[in-house]
């Protein structure tokens, strides 16, 4: 009964949406959501936008050579780490998705080690700052590559099928990454075998300066999803609950085998593209302004209000106890040093083979003192 | 004659054919509005507009391929791959279609194009912004492959890749784009394809390179000349097809061969210019040829300096070769 009400229409003209902007929950059946998820929803979001207003300090102070802020992101990713099944599920995530594997539980040390591009990486510094990764949650690697992820995606639901492992795969990617011929390829294996993937566009109506309009010619990127054969969910990305009920629902009806769907949660990226971009070249400074007025975090601050969850007090104290908590992983991860340089050799090959060994050992003599 | 870097060199180069030739189109992900990542392309839709400058979808196998056919119907296009680290999902296109049109259709159908990409290391950009895919074109019979390594190249080589009857890959090291500048001719010249610059000459030992690596070459072979040591430097230009007559003159007069590239070792283009020498000159050399390359691992983020080749790697190699 009450799952038949959670259940969502595919396809709507309208973006699905539970809490209106002025924090009212429009939505026909009650959140039935304990106090605490609902307070722990705010605190998720409030920690991924404190990391990010945390990496720009990295980057203005040198400690970093990269970001990709994920400002605008927050309801959207925080709504779909509680979708899924922490660490039993898996997610394959994209670049913008710090504050979804925050979420998720990938530790901050981890996070601002991978940032560096130091000893606290489990990455071991190979590859640029917004690519974690983590093998205890099942946090597939990003790959800088756009769409490169949605096959493999598609492939570790199949195994997981065929394994009655009872775990879905959930794959995140900007609109920008539904142009690849990968993400078409994914996305259709996907469909006809049925896996339990679920495929989450965080569409934030940009691929660095190009515009959706010059993206797709499809009305959204939900739409897409019925010529695949499978349902496509059109969702305001700017709500925390509309985003989370929906993953959920999409996440259990592909545990429940009835295979793939397609969710696009419509988002604001507040920042430039990247640390390397600049956003005013392309949006118009009323655009921009426009979009923060839309601030996810207000949204949901307000719903909570209504719901008596929320007030100033609360609300500075968490702030506090989240910097301590950001400060306090940034400095043991600034602490910990390079990475040995050595390791350049290690895990291109399960074990060295000789060109490698050869070569190891010549850098090592170089490296002497 | 203005002094240029070498994106404001690949700007004007782009600019003097697009207003020379109403052919010449661009394509390719934030080439428009934004001008390209690394503004190589700046200006250039607000002068000839967004038909022949054109924003595409973010799908390099609908660019290269969309190129192909453009050039196939009579343009020439230009098309920008945003890091040459994301030709890959458009590879299909290059190797299967744009590579052998000419030989599949016995020379009915063509592809005169131009793929253009920054590429190469030393940006911080770790591993997916880093990449040096040189050989795995130089090994697809039908591509020709540039990469540059001064403003001054780069609008005579670019210009002459868009009249090109072939296409032709276009590599710019990203670390060169600002780092390098000279004056460069705001009149019209072309440089040949296949022509090797000298850029240094000496008699004790040759090293042929191209590239990013250009820089470190140099400055190697300053230091060697101040310990009264004299290499003669050549920059290849074109990876495919490559200058032979001009580095084997070179090897003949200085007997040593180096080879400087900062892509993978292991069956890359310093592989391929050193068994050449080493086929054609063997008894005329007073050692083997040496290579100086990256490792065989994927380009790591945290090891970046250590990575590609350094000056005290070419010094050593150069020793080693003058020690044998
Ligand atoms: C295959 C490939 N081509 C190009 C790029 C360069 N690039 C990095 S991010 C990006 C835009 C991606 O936009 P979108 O998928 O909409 O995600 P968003 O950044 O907006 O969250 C581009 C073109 C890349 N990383 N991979």
């Amino acid at each position: 009964m009450v799952q038949e009400k959670l259940a969502f229409e595919p396809f709507s003209l309208e973006p699905i949406r539970l809490i209106d902007p002025e924090g009212r929950w429009i939505a026909p059946f009650p959140h039935g959501l304990p106090e605490q998820t609902l307070r722990q929803f705010y605190r998720d979001m409030l920690a991924a936008r404190l990391l990010d207003e945390k990496l720009v300090i990295l980057l203005r102070t040198g400690k970093t050579s990269f970001i990709a802020p994920h400002a605008g992101h927050e309801a959207a990713q925080v709504g779909v780490a509680h979708a899924l099944r922490r660490g039993h599920d898996w997610l394959f995530p994209y670049y913008r998705d710090l504050g979804l594997v925050l979420a998720l539980g990938v530790p901050l040390v981890e996070i601002f080690g991978q940032t560096l591009g130091n000893a606290k990486d489990p990455a071991k510094g190979r590859q640029m700052p917004s690519h974690p990764g983590s093998r205890p949650l099942n946090v597939f690697t990003v790959c800088s590559a756009i769409a490169s992820h949605i096959p493999p995606a598609t492939g570790a639901a199949l195994s997981m099928k065929l394994c009655r492992t009872g775990q879905v795969a959930v794959c995140t990617f900007g609109d920008g990454a539904t142009s690849e011929g990968d993400w078409h390829a994914g996305v259709n294996f996907a469909a006809v075998q049925k896996a339990p993937v679920v495929f989450v566009c965080e569409n934030n109506r940009y691929a660095i300066s190009v515009n959706i309009a010059l993206q797709t010619a499809s009305p959204n990127i939900a739409i897409k999803a019925q010529a695949y054969g499978m349902p496509g969910y059109y969702v305001d990305g700017l709500d925390v609950l509309a985003s989370y009920f929906v993953v959920r629902h999409a996440v259990e009806q592909a545990r429940a085998g009835a295979g793939p769907s397609l969710v696009e949660l419509v988002v604001h990226r507040f920042g430039p593209h990247s640390s390397a971009d600049d956003d005013s070249r392309y949006k118009s400074q009323e655009e921009r302004e426009a979009e923060r007025q839309q601030d996810p975090l207000l949204r949901y601050q307000r719903f909570l209000e209504r719901e008596g969850l929320w007030d100033a007090r609360w609300a500075s104290s968490l702030r506090a106890e989240l910097l301590g908590e950001l400060e306090a992983a940034l400095q043991t991860a600034l602490a910990a040093g390079e990475p040995e340089p050595l390791q350049m050799f290690d895990d291109v090959y399960a074990t060295r083979p000789w060109h490698l060994e050869e070569q190891r050992r010549l850098l090592a003599e170089e490296l002497k003192p | 004659m203005p002094t240029l870097n070498l994106i404001q060199a690949i700007n004007l180069a782009l600019d003097e054919e697009m207003r020379r030739d109403e052919r010449v189109v661009i394509l390719g992900e934030d080439v428009g509005r934004r001008g390209g990542v690394f503004l190589a392309t700046e200006g250039l839709q607000a002068k000839y507009g967004p038909d022949r400058v054109m924003d595409t979808p973010l799908a390099e196998a609908a660019i290269i391929g969309a190129a192909v056919g453009m050039a196939a119907h009579g343009l020439r296009p230009v098309a920008e791959i945003q890091f040459a680290d994301y030709v890959f999902p458009g590879i299909d296109q290059l190797f299967s279609q744009a590579a052998k049109l000419r030989y599949r259709s016995g020379g009915q159908f063509t592809a005169p194009m131009v793929v253009r990409m920054p590429t190469g290391g030393g940006v911080k950009g770790g591993h997916h912004h880093s990449q040096s895919p040189e050989a795995h074109f130089a090994h697809t019979p039908g591509l020709k492959v540039v990469v540059v390594s001064t403003p001054y190249d780069a609008k005579g080589l670019l210009k002459a890749a868009i009249r090109d009857d072939d296409p032709v890959v276009f590599m710019e090291p990203k670390r060169l784009y600002r780092a390098v500048k000279e004056e460069v001719p705001a009149e019209e010249y072309l440089l040949p394809i296949g022509q090797a610059a000298i850029r240094r000459e000496g008699r004790d030992l040759t090293i042929v390179s191209y590239g990013g690596s250009m820089v470190e070459v140099l400055k190697a072979a300053e230091e060697m000349a101040a310990v009264g040591l004299e290499a003669e430097v050549i920059d290849l230009r074109s990876v495919l097809p490559w200058d032979k007559p001009t580095v084997l003159a070179s090897v003949a007069k200085t007997g040593r061969l180096l080879v400087v590239a900062e892509a993978p070792r292991t069956a890359s283009v310093a592989s391929e210019i050193a068994a050449t020498v080493a086929e054609e000159l063997f008894d005329q050399m007073l050692a083997p040829p040496l290579r100086v390359t990256g490792f065989d691992t994927p380009y790591p983020l945290a090891q970046d300096k250590l990575y590609m080749p350094t000056v005290t790697r070419i010094l050593n190699a150069a020793k080693r070769l003058i020690d044998y």
